[in-house]
């Protein structure tokens, strides 16, 4: 049994997980995962079979950096090519 | 924004898009399930959710003027003999039971205090602007949730339901809240849906409070049957093909062909877009007209609409415009 963590706490923590950092950004669950499977995110997955967590303050950040590239009007592979 | 509970957050999943005013079949489903969910919320408060039974008394009641959907729906059950003191599957049952006037009340307890946190909203039904619903004088509004903590609620859902590894105890309920409203197919597509069914087979065998909840049942089959037919229907007629045989037999999908009648007949097409404007702000709706000329195309609410010129038979022919989903 494990319950869910408030926002407030969410937002004092060192690593979320991808389902908070939705939550905390309110960016799509595609939009995340495409960009950790692009290398775009950063996170840690200690061992294989566990979950992938994501340092808050980093992600948070670069996702804030790719959303302003966005709107300049940058493609993902230019975005990728200057993170 | 404030941040809302775990009742709430399910409320502005299951209200978003239904019909304000009147007790339609799917907002039933969606009120009782809200019921559930201040139930569950209630028992995860108390710490009780595991618990062979929980007894509400009076003072429980009473002492939940802060929390108005979860007095709402224990003072219910506190009027009946197996709300009081029974196991949890008896007393989310319970919900099964509730007439009309009590999920109105609910639905109340809910919405209320959404608004006031500026979560939801209503907002007019464009249906509301078509010539058979003004001439009866039927107001159509529907409920909006805010746009941000939609998809912050959705997003962190799908998240961690797709997403391999534990899920917490509000991710089940949540779920099951949904498999019960018949919500599932709003938020997963065909291909996910087939991993939440693994994830639900996952949870039934590892996780003794999902086996718990999963085996509960608080649904009405006819409800869901009729729930899923018009949904079924609204979706057929929202095709390109659909689309086309709706105009020609509007009775068949009205929400999807909206008739407005024009002024006088022989309208040139600079009066006939005003009527539909004029009928348009009438009723509180966001429009802008992208396209002049015969067939206008007309940004309503945030949908495309072509406004075309046509006649329906009744004691006399009455001339007017018929908006059309715009084929994207």
């Amino acid at each position: 049994m494990s319950r869910q963590r408030s926002m407030e706490k969410i937002q004092t923590s060192t690593y979320v997980s991808i389902g908070e950092l939705a939550r905390l950004t309110g960016c799509r669950y595609s939009t995340l995962k495409f960009y950790t499977e692009e290398g775009m995110l950063p996170f840690e997955q200690p061992e294989e079979n566990l979950t992938r967590r994501f340092p808050r303050e980093k992600a948070v950040s670069r996702l804030k950096e790719i959303q302003r590239l966005k709107a300049q009007g940058l493609s993902i592979p230019e975005i990728k090519a200057l993170l | 924004m404030r941040e809302w509970t775990f009742a709430q957050g399910f409320a502005l999943l299951a209200l978003n898009a239904q019909d304000s005013l009147h007790m339609t079949t799917a907002k039933k489903i969606a009120v009782r399930c809200m019921a559930a969910a201040a139930i569950l919320e209630w028992e995860l408060d108390q710490g009780n959710l595991q618990g062979p039974f929980s007894t509400i008394s009076e003072e429980d009641v009473e002492n939940l003027a802060a929390v108005p959907h979860q007095q709402e729906v224990l003072r219910e059950l506190l009027k009946r003999k197996e709300g009081l003191q029974t196991a949890l599957p008896e007393r989310l049952k319970q919900v099964i039971h509730f007439s009309n006037r009590i999920l109105k009340r609910i639905e109340s307890s809910f919405a209320d205090p959404l608004k006031g946190m500026d979560l939801l909203e209503e907002i007019p039904n464009l249906l509301g602007c078509d010539m058979n619903y003004v001439t009866a004088s039927v107001t159509m509004r529907e409920y909006r949730s805010n746009e941000e903590a939609y998809t912050r609620i959705t997003e962190g859902l799908r998240a961690e339901i797709l997403e391999d590894g534990e899920m917490t105890d509000e991710t089940i309920l949540m779920l099951w809240l949904l498999r019960e409203s018949s919500c599932l197919y709003d938020f997963f597509s065909k291909e996910e849906l087939k991993r939440v069914a693994q994830r639900m087979t996952q949870l039934y065998q590892t996780n003794a409070m999902a086996r718990a909840i999963l085996a509960i049942d608080i649904h009405r089959a006819p409800e869901i049957a009729v729930k899923n037919f018009l949904r079924g229907k609204k979706e057929a007629f929202s095709t390109p093909i659909g689309t086309g045989v709706d105009f020609v037999f509007p009775f068949l999908e009205r929400s999807q062909s909206i008739f407005i009648e024009t002024e006088a007949w022989f309208e040139n097409k600079e009066q006939r877009l005003q009527d539909v404007e004029a009928r348009l702000a009438q009723y509180g709706h966001h429009y802008t007209v992208l396209r002049q000329g015969a067939v206008p195309l007309i940004r309503i609410d945030n949908v495309l609409y072509e406004a075309v010129p046509t006649a329906v038979q009744m004691k006399v022919p009455v001339q007017g415009m018929r908006l059309r989903k715009y084929p994207l």
